[in-house]
């Protein structure tokens, strides 16, 4: 694509457009302005030049030529992000790794994979069915986010909770650290010895560095996948079934909530069947050899019906694909409803779940708001949407304040502040009422043992003052971050 | 929680004016959650935000709901959009990307740009004019005076044989520069709906461009001109059949188009040849059995698949006399666009190198395309491409 170009006058552009390319450098205002967001509802950054590497090396030449400019540095990779990780502060310099996107190897004796990390989590899985293998985390964004973003996060997805999330998957990353040196963390046959510094790594959101390559381990898919689709008269009984189920030592490859409102959403979108009067829906599925599948599906069937579901089995992958296509495109069909949503993520004890739903409608009929759930319920991952439209005069203070109920009543049952989504912007500034000064500090100074200077993706994740050094280039929260 | 509220964005300023016209609740129905990433083929070659259907939504917010000004860097990301309105089907909020795309277009050609595309697609509407064009261009093609490989043009034919009506049943649509390039293309469809004991009516004068071309370059006056052109030389109640793909989309959006109950209920007459055929499948003649069925991948064209919507129809009919092979590449546009494969012929380049990658994985004989520019941009890759219909064709007259 040829963009006109100006003459550049900008010393840091200049600089990295003879580092990389002059077109895989863009800093025209309009360009800056369309990479200061993700998928959050967070306004209000600024990003510097957004640089196109292809390579390890040229990530170096971005890394070192910023350092040169004293400018920090935010990796980004398809901005689907919803707590706002990727949103660019005090315009750093932005590096995209949509253009990273090969499979760089396959192993399929060992079950691995390198892989570029602006490679998209859906192309990679179908990169590998040949050999009848997959990448188990699954995000409902798995059709475009990157792995170098499921790393940042540590991605779950819903067949994470049999599986786990995207830290067990990661055998090494390479990174390429603020000093511009690249080095792999952990090691690609899964046996590193000393520190795991690839667990320390995994879930760091773009703090410690840039991710230039991910050693995957990669999952067989199963030879047998039973999907059913249970519909209760109360979500308390969708909550209980759930409890029931795990309780019964069965582990489903997924086990999916949604409420009345999401149902009537989705089924607009995706024709699927959903019954549009239920009160909730519990998706629910089981994977492995044929009689164990036939065995754990009629043992959940048998536990939802007795607490008054209505069950449907998913006659065959046609019916099965439609299904998930409606779990997963649910954050998006909302705008059906209202344009603008707030997704939360906090996990509660599964036992909880039932209790902690009533609070979330309770908080968010005190704030006049609507709200749709639809969660992990087998790991206590909640996921209360919360409805609004930012044209309406006064609205974001309410979204925000319902959001903050929101978070206290889940940790006030022993919960925690993200399941998967991770604390970017939207819960920095939560963290203080999660982890006490000490573990602050200890987090702060890990992240200092990787980038001493704080260069990397700065003003995420740790308060302000989360160091006892106090070494922050930001003083505070720029004005507008929160909408 | 440092600035709650503060900065209230959008939320009370002073009602700026819509610089782009475009109907702000739809502006505001993207909630940039980049489910259409991946379905947009700028994105997918460039891997750049303002290439993707979220960063121009996100573009034409900073202009309309914030004025930024309407700059180069702006036009280069709307003009680098193919237009293929794959993102609709994927989006989970129903955004109307392609009628925001048209009022883009349409306020940059009100800004006085589009000076040749506003010439040069009025030709289109002149049959006459178009065919004697035609005529010397492919004289010049033969005498080797236009760059023809380039100019991503096909090769012209010097004569054509007319095409003559055999009843009233159906009328066939028969365009302008299919009609002057490809008319075989019609004669192949016309033998294989008659084929079905069905009479076919070809419209009279007036009945050449559709108005596509000019409606995707915003230049909404002359779509609205030819729109009621072709609808006074396709009289009558008879279901209107059109074999390409983006003729027939445009046809389909007359009644939004021109906004009155004619134009709706004469939008409601057209189906895509395939689609009208898959629903009388029964009066298709059986295939014999006696020659090996060819293997045929078909290539979804755009506004077969995301906006008529009936790109399944294609697989359906071409299932009796050939081998169907689908391409793995989720429909994902081919980047001829209309005029863009002439108007961006890098990045159309780029986009085709996919789907010629899709096609070869496939491994089928031939490939079948339901729209003349499809049809031309992958020839132009060297690949070999029919009409799905010529397919049948071939194969009903091999038995006949």
């Amino acid at each position: 694509m040829r963009f006109p170009r100006a003459k550049e006058h900008d010393p840091l552009v200049a600089d990295l457009k003879r580092a990389l390319a002059p077109d895989r450098v863009r800093s025209a205002p309009l360009e800056r302005s369309i990479m200061s967001r993700d998928a959050s509802i967070f306004e209000g950054g600024r990003a510097g030049p957004v640089c196109f590497p292809l390579s390890t090396e040229e990530v170096q030449r971005c890394v070192q030529t910023a350092g040169r400019h004293g400018r920090a540095v935010v990796p980004r990779g398809a901005g689907t992000g919803l707590a706002g990780g990727a949103v660019p502060l005090e315009a750093p310099v932005v590096v995209v790794t949509t253009k990273m996107n090969r499979l760089l190897s396959v192993d399929a004796d060992r079950r691995m994979a390198w892989v570029q990390p602006g490679m998209i989590n859906l192309d990679l899985s179908r990169a590998v069915a040949a050999h009848g293998l997959h990448f188990a985390p699954d995000p409902s964004s798995q059709q475009v986010c990157s792995l170098g973003g499921n790393v940042g996060t540590n991605a779950g997805g819903p067949h994470c909770l049999a599986h786990g999330v995207t830290s067990a998957h990661v055998l090494a990353v390479e990174v390429v650290l603020m000093s511009g040196e690249a080095v792999v963390l952990g090691d690609p046959r899964g046996f590193a010895p000393g520190l795991d510094l690839r667990g320390a790594y995994v879930g760091s959101e773009g703090m410690l560095g840039v991710t230039t390559a991910v050693a995957v381990r990669l999952t067989p898919n199963p030879p047998t996948v039973q999907t059913l689709l249970l519909a209760f008269d109360s979500v308390d009984a969708a909550a209980q079934t759930v409890s029931a189920v795990v309780a019964d030592g069965i582990v489903p490859a997924a086990i999916e909530m949604m409420d009345n409102n999401i149902i009537r959403a989705v089924e607009e979108f995706v024709g699927a069947g959903f019954p549009t009067e239920a009160a909730a829906v519990v998706i629910a599925e089981v994977d492995g050899l044929p009689g164990g599948v036939a065995a754990e599906a009629g043992r959940v069937a048998e536990l939802a019906a007795a607490r008054g579901a209505s069950v449907r089995w998913a006659a065959d992958e046609q019916e099965r694909a439609l299904l998930w296509k409606g779990r997963k495109s649910a954050f998006g069909a909302i705008a059906r409803i209202k344009p603008d949503y707030y997704l939360h993520d906090t996990v509660v004890p599964r036992t909880r779940l039932a209790e902690i739903m009533n609070r979330v409608y309770e908080i968010v009929e005190d704030h006049g708001l609507l709200v749709m759930n639809v969660f992990h319920a087998g790991d206590g991952n909640l996921h209360p949407m919360l409805l609004f439209d930012r044209r309406e005069p006064g609205v974001m203070a309410r979204v925000h304040a319902a959001g903050a109920a929101i978070i206290e009543a889940s940790l006030a049952v022993g919960g925690v502040l993200s399941g998967e989504h991770g604390i970017g912007i939207e819960k920095r500034d939560f963290m203080p009422q999660m982890f006490s000064e000490d573990d602050l500090d200890a987090q702060a100074r890990l992240r200092r043992a990787f980038d001493p200077d704080e260069m990397a993706n700065p003003g995420k994740v740790l308060p302000l003052g989360a160091s006892c050094a106090e070494v922050n280039a930001l003083g505070q929260a720029p004005e507008g971050v929160w909408g | 929680m440092s600035a709650a509220g503060s900065s209230g964005v959008g939320s009370d300023d002073s009602a700026p004016k819509p610089a782009l016209g475009i109907d702000p609740e739809a502006l505001a129905s993207c909630v940039a959650c980049g489910l259409c990433l991946p379905h947009c083929p700028t994105f997918r070659a460039t891997g750049e935000e303002w290439a993707s259907p979220r960063g121009r939504i996100n573009a034409m917010r900073q202009v309309q709901d914030h004025g930024a000004p309407v700059d180069r860097t702006f036009l280069a990301a709307m003009d680098t959009c193919v237009q293929c309105r794959g993102c609709e089907p994927a989006c989970p909020s129903g955004v109307p990307f392609g009628s925001m795309m048209e009022a883009v277009q349409a306020a940059a050609a009100r800004g006085g740009r589009r000076g040749w595309r506003r010439w040069g697609f009025r030709i289109l509407g002149r049959r006459r004019l178009l065919n004697f064009a035609s005529r010397l261009l492919a004289v010049a093609q033969r005498l080797r005076l236009v760059p023809s490989k380039r100019l991503g043009l096909p090769r012209i034919p010097l004569a054509q044989r007319r095409l003559r009506a055999s009843g009233h049943d159906v009328w066939l649509f028969t365009g302008c520069v299919m009609d002057a390039w490809q008319r075989s293309v019609h004669a192949a469809v016309k033998r294989v709906v008659e084929s079905t004991g069905t009479g076919v009516a070809l419209p009279g004068a007036g009945g050449g461009c559709c108005g596509a071309l000019s409606r995707h370059a915003g230049l909404e006056d002359h779509a609205r001109l030819l729109a009621v052109r072709t609808m006074a030389a396709l009289p009558g109640d008879a279901p209107i059949l059109v074999d390409s793909a983006g003729c027939g989309a445009a046809l389909k959006e007359y009644g939004e188009l021109l906004g009155t109950p004619e134009a709706e209920a004469f939008s409601a007459r057209v189906s895509d040849v395939h689609e009208w055929l898959a629903q009388h499948a029964e009066r298709l003649p059986p295939p014999s059995g006696s020659s090996r069925p060819p293997t045929v991948a078909v290539h979804d064209p755009c506004h077969l698949r995301h906006v008529q919507r009936v790109h399944q129809s294609v697989a359906e009919v071409l299932a009796r006399y050939a081998i169907v092979v689908p391409l793995d590449d989720d429909g994902l546009c081919c980047g001829a666009g209309g005029a863009y494969a002439a108007m961006q012929p890098e990045l159309a380049a780029s986009i085709r190198a996919r789907k010629l990658s899709a096609i070869e994985r496939g491994g089928a004989d031939i490939v079948a395309s339901a729209n003349p520019g499809c049809t031309i941009h992958l020839a132009n890759a060297g690949v070999g491409v029919r009409h799905p219909l010529e397919i049948v064709d071939e194969v009903l007259e091999y038995e006949r």
